[in-house]
């Protein structure tokens, strides 16, 4: 084997690499890099997961348990957004990527609004306590909550802090608590608790987009 | 001098030499394990989650131990579920997200070897934490509690619950190692344990009692484990079906490369070759036993729940592990006081507010001292009997005011339904002078006083120096206690107005037609 070997670009597979502009190609390279399908293969596990929660009646009917499964599954398909966060590629990509801080945005609110449908569509046709507001709060604002985490754990791990949030938000609802920071007890119109979910999503999205998830910490255990 | 003519140093021949303090090869692997392990990484945020899901729901149930214990499976078990299975699908998927399965395949070590030190190390750390949880929730009751010792049954059964989640989230991350698996495990574990609560508080003994097996339930009585002792059965169960579904998981781990190898795309001549193949027979073997074993105690639970039934107690018995002596009473000498000659007797568990109740009954008892019918003291009793809730009420010769821990009067849940301390002071006067007022034969609170038994009732409470226009009416609508009408409260005043040894002659002349109904406002002096 020589060099001139090893320095040949392989043939590209056929499929893989297919014609097109080259703004989409990128971004099909990055969201496959991000393992976007499959993340939205797990949304909707999580849409199909809350529409037999809901058929079968797993929940309660109403009152304040009823809150309970669906905001766990919300809190689920948040997770499963923060975890897409995570790149293969670390430090080269970082260095490499002009159009990174886009992508990165693209791709979530891209998966936040999917998420969202997703679940809708499995709350079609069944009762859901709080309905759609609620879930689209829950959603924005645990996603919010699960970027900062990349920020500091890593994405892989990212799903670690908004399953504490959720557990904690059990808690209070329970409790009856009504700070709007505790926004998925909140009611559906209820401005702070709004304020709250979009100010945590902005702040998590904005960091997101500029730094990116740490690549060392989770990444490496 | 050059560098191989150079001995070594003793330093380092004695670094080469081997150690006597040497650990076995799995003792290193596992405490390697240990040290790299992400659960200790979380455990701040399960702590802080701890505290405020377990320790402070916990906090709100009065310090009795069986109460308290109920918040391990209720609470404590359904955060763990979160972390248990997220973080043990994250140590189970490290070597499929690492691409590194091929090369550790060629190490000498089998890979369920390999594996169950992995499995091990994240188990230990979770469940070291779930004890250090449950030390804490115990500590804090041991300084409040007045009575008894600590359960251990909730505990083997939140441990067999974390071991059980563990061993699924690991299993999941081996199979499927993706970035999305431990999520996506954490997410259905809590909602299989919410399911399994929601299935558990509706079970009756007419629809099937499999929802048993589930750990966590409405909290029991407040004075459950008190009066009679608490029975395991149902954590026996539980502790089998889960500890059970551990054991086959694991068992199914040790067979996975060799399912593996049996892919259908190979067809027969895997499977041949898988069945001749000689090396690995005895781990093979180990894991099917463990698999037959694990599933034989799962069904045995399964089938075992599907028996249970109510005992007399508010539990659940299983008759074949149920044991006759969990029936008998628990020997005890009750807490009394009688500072003002009427003698007040609690559980010795409920002692912390022994004075409380005395200091509340004693004003209500002086004004009705010597009146037919009027106990000359009160005592607690267990708030279930013969799986009937008991009501609070007048009985005996001489009589006794008899109350339970859950139950007084109107009221039901002195501790958790009533937060406000004046309402829980005078649903006791209430109580009390609720079965005084009210026919023999009609229970205290069953069905609301007539006018003038309420005005009455209204006037000696205020006698005894309680708040009436600040309480909760006595009266119902719909359901729902309403202050009294003013035709009631006007009669109220009048026969407070009148000085406590007239209110006594006239209670003691018309005492009789007052409980049978046929003395109207009008009539009250």
């Amino acid at each position: 084997m020589t060099a001139a070997e090893v320095l040949k670009p392989p043939a590209s597979p056929a499929g893989v690499a297919g014609p097109g502009p080259a703004g989409l190609r990128l971004v099909w390279l990055h969201l496959r890099s991000r393992r976007a399908p499959a993340g939205i293969g797990a949304l909707a596990v999580c849409g199909a997961l809350l529409h037999l929660a809901l058929h079968w009646h797993w929940a309660f009917n109403s009152g304040a348990y009823a809150q309970q499964v669906p905001m766990i599954i919300e809190a689920g398909a948040a997770t499963v957004i923060a975890v897409t966060a995570y790149s293969p590629f670390g430090e080269t990509e970082r260095s490499a990527g002009r159009w990174l801080p886009c992508l990165r945005l693209l791709t979530v609110a891209g998966m936040c609004g999917l998420a969202i449908a997703l679940l809708q569509l499995g709350a079609v046709g069944e009762s859901l306590n709080a309905g759609v507001l609620v879930l689209a709060r829950n959603v924005i604002g645990i996603t919010g909550i699960g970027l900062l985490c990349s920020l500091v754990t890593g994405a892989l791990l990212a799903w670690t802090l908004p399953m504490g949030y959720m557990l904690f938000c059990q808690y209070a609802l329970l409790q009856a608590w009504t700070a709007p920071w505790v926004w998925p007890v909140r009611p559906p119109a209820d401005r702070g608790a709004w304020i709250w979910a979009c100010a945590v999503f902005a702040a998590g999205l904005l960091l997101f987009a500029i730094r990116g998830p740490r690549t060392r910490l989770s990444d490496d255990s | 001098m050059s560098v191989t003519s150079m001995p070594p140093s003793r330093l380092a021949s004695a670094r080469l030499a081997p150690s006597r303090l040497a650990l076995p090869s799995a003792a290193r692997a596992l405490w390697l394990e240990f040290k790299r392990n992400a659960v200790p990484y979380v455990l701040p945020l399960l702590a802080a989650v701890f505290y405020f899901n377990t320790v402070r729901t916990a906090d709100g149930f009065p310090p009795v131990w069986t109460l308290r214990a109920s918040a391990i499976t209720d609470h404590m078990l359904f955060e763990f579920s979160a972390f248990a299975g997220g973080l043990a699908a994250w140590a189970g998927s490290r070597e499929g997200r690492r691409k590194t399965t091929d090369m550790v395949a060629t190490t000498p070590r089998a890979a369920w070897a390999r594996l169950s030190i992995t499995l091990a190390g994240t188990l230990s750390w979770l469940l070291l934490a779930f004890l250090a949880g449950v030390a804490v929730l115990y500590v804090q009751t041991a300084l409040q509690a007045t009575w008894g010792g600590p359960p251990l049954w909730p505990v083997f059964v939140g441990a067999a619950g974390v071991t059980v989640v563990t061993v699924i989230g690991f299993a999941c991350g081996v199979l499927f190692p993706g970035r999305f698996t431990a999520p996506l495990v954490a997410i259905v574990a809590l909602v299989l344990f919410q399911t399994g609560l929601r299935q558990a508080l509706g079970v009756a003994a007419s629809s099937g009692t499999y929802a048993l097996l589930s750990p966590a339930s409405s909290p029991p009585v407040v004075d459950a484990g008190v009066y009679y002792h608490a029975a395991p059965d149902l954590s026996i169960v539980q502790v089998m079906f889960m500890g059970g579904t551990a054991l086959a998981l694991f068992g199914a781990l040790g067979l996975a490369t060799a399912l593996r190898e049996l892919t259908p795309s190979r067809g027969l001549a895997s499977l041949r070759a898988g069945l001749a193949r000689t090396d690995g027979w005895l781990l093979r073997a180990v894991a099917v036993i463990l698999v037959a074993c694990g599933v034989a105690a799962s069904w045995t639970a399964f089938a075992l729940a599907g028996t249970a039934k109510p005992d007399a107690v508010g539990g659940w018995q299983i008759p074949a592990l149920h044991s006759a002596a969990s029936d008998q009473p628990v020997p005890a000498t009750p807490a009394c006081t009688s500072s003002s000659g009427f003698q007040v007797c609690v559980h010795p568990a409920f002692s912390f507010y022994l004075n409380d109740v005395a200091a509340v009954l004693d004003p209500v008892a002086a004004e009705i001292a010597g009146l037919p019918g009027a106990p000359l003291s009160a005592k607690e009793v267990a708030s279930i009997s013969g799986g009937q809730d008991v009501p609070s009420g007048i009985s005996g010769n001489p009589p006794v005011f008899e109350f339970t821990a859950e139950r007084v009067g109107m009221y039901f849940g002195q501790f958790l339904g009533i937060p406000d301390p004046v309402g829980w002071r005078e649903g006791f006067q209430q109580g009390l002078l609720d079965a005084f007022l009210a026919r023999p034969s009609q229970q205290a609170g069953s069905v609301p006083l007539g006018p003038a038994q309420q005005a009455v009732e209204d006037a000696l409470l205020t006698a005894a120096g309680a708040n009436v226009s600040a309480t909760i009416g006595k009266m119902l609508e719909n359901g729902q206690p309403i202050a009294g009408p003013p035709a009631v409260r006007s009669a109220a005043q009048r026969f407070g107005a009148l000085s406590a040894s007239a209110r006594h002659a006239w209670l003691a002349g018309h005492l009789a037609a007052l409980r049978a109904g046929t003395i109207t406002l009008a009539q009250i002096p």
